[in-house]
């Protein structure tokens, strides 16, 4: 498995951010760190030639969520905080990077990117009937589009209707009429 | 002092703040409506592109204040886009079905639209894409950001 050096640098921002956003005492600088993990997993995306997921990881985890949580803790009290960085609580540690480790041990059985051994082969059939066959049956060019909106539609429908759903459920949940 | 003046003075008419929003927002406005419209044929599709057009008010809202913004925008825009989104993708979908095929089976609408098929399944695609998940997204995502900024209570809520 060859990596290049930006990738390895963009993983060990990544790392490095993730574990910002949990030790930071100040919850803002936390949001702050979060914004920048996002925006290194949205490059990591790109780079590993999968823009479209790359682009919602920017706009929703970089730009969306990053507002979302300032706004709240503007309407919350910001605890002033006096160290830099939260009270490690050792034995969690220990659980979390047990966790972590096991995780990041089947990284190295994944096939390398691209490879015909990867689990997206896996069923070639399905695979290269969407690659061969997009744009004959559906007439457009980005097999992901063509996916998601039209062999997949209804599931497609279903997560629209959810966003939908959780706008409805944030009204109900804060007692409001209307979306002002 | 009331709510509403409380909130707008935390807002800081900062003239960076100000001539980079008014230089950016159209400039984000219009990729969010390009990635919307241009899904079909490279990265991006109606929930991205409706994410962007929704990041455009998110701009505003920082920096003229939530409670102009949401004035602005309007409570109604917003029920519209979500609500209306649904409509038109269940009606495509139900529309389908009433000329005989499965739900959301584009290649129906050969029926009534003088176009080889995949023309008629890229047609119902991008309606889809844009007439209902980029409004959905975009109606909900918008109203998000004044949900959470005005908190709990129907007091905010009840202005016409």
């Amino acid at each position: 498995m060859s990596v290049s050096l930006v990738e390895v640098s963009l993983a060990a921002f990544v790392i490095l951010a993730a574990i910002g956003t949990a030790i930071f005492r100040d919850v803002m600088a936390a949001i702050v760190v979060f914004a920048a993990y996002s925006l290194g997993m949205a490059v990591l995306y790109t780079l590993m030639l999968a823009p479209d997921v790359a682009m919602t990881e920017a706009a929703i985890g970089a730009g969306v969520t990053t507002i979302l949580l300032i706004v709240t803790i503007a309407k919350t009290n910001r605890s002033s905080a006096e160290e830099l960085i939260e009270v490690i609580h050792w034995p969690a540690v220990v659980v979390a990077g047990t966790f972590t480790a096991v995780v990041a041990w089947t990284v190295f059985e994944f096939p390398t990117i691209g490879s015909d051994e990867a689990i997206a082969w896996s069923n070639p059939s399905v695979t290269q009937h969407y690659l061969t066959y997009t744009y004959v049956e559906t007439g457009v060019t980005n097999a992901v589009t063509a996916v998601l909106a039209a062999y997949r539609g209804f599931d497609t429908f279903g997560e629209a209707v959810v966003v939908f759903a959780v706008g409805v459920a944030v009204l109900v949940v804060l007692d409001r009429e209307v979306f002002t | 002092m009331s709510e509403s003046e409380r909130v707008r003075q935390e807002y800081t008419q900062s003239p960076i703040i100000l001539t980079t929003a008014r230089i950016l927002a159209p400039f984000v406005l219009t990729y969010g409506l390009f990635i919307t419209f241009h899904g079909a044929d490279s990265p991006g599709g109606g929930f991205q592109g409706g994410v962007i057009i929704a990041t455009t008010v998110y701009l505003l809202a920082f920096t003229f204040g939530v409670e102009p913004t949401s004035t602005w925008v309007g409570h109604r825009s917003m029920a519209i886009l979500a609500a209306g989104g649904v409509i038109i993708f269940t009606g495509i979908g139900f529309a389908t079905m009433a000329l005989g095929g499965n739900f959301l089976e584009y290649a129906e609408f050969v029926a009534i639209l003088d176009l080889p098929e995949n023309e008629v399944v890229k047609w119902g695609m991008e309606a889809v894409e844009i007439g209902g998940i980029a409004a959905i997204i975009a109606g909900v995502v918008m109203a998000l950001v004044f949900l959470t900024a005005g908190g709990y209570g129907p007091e905010r809520g009840e202005e016409p």
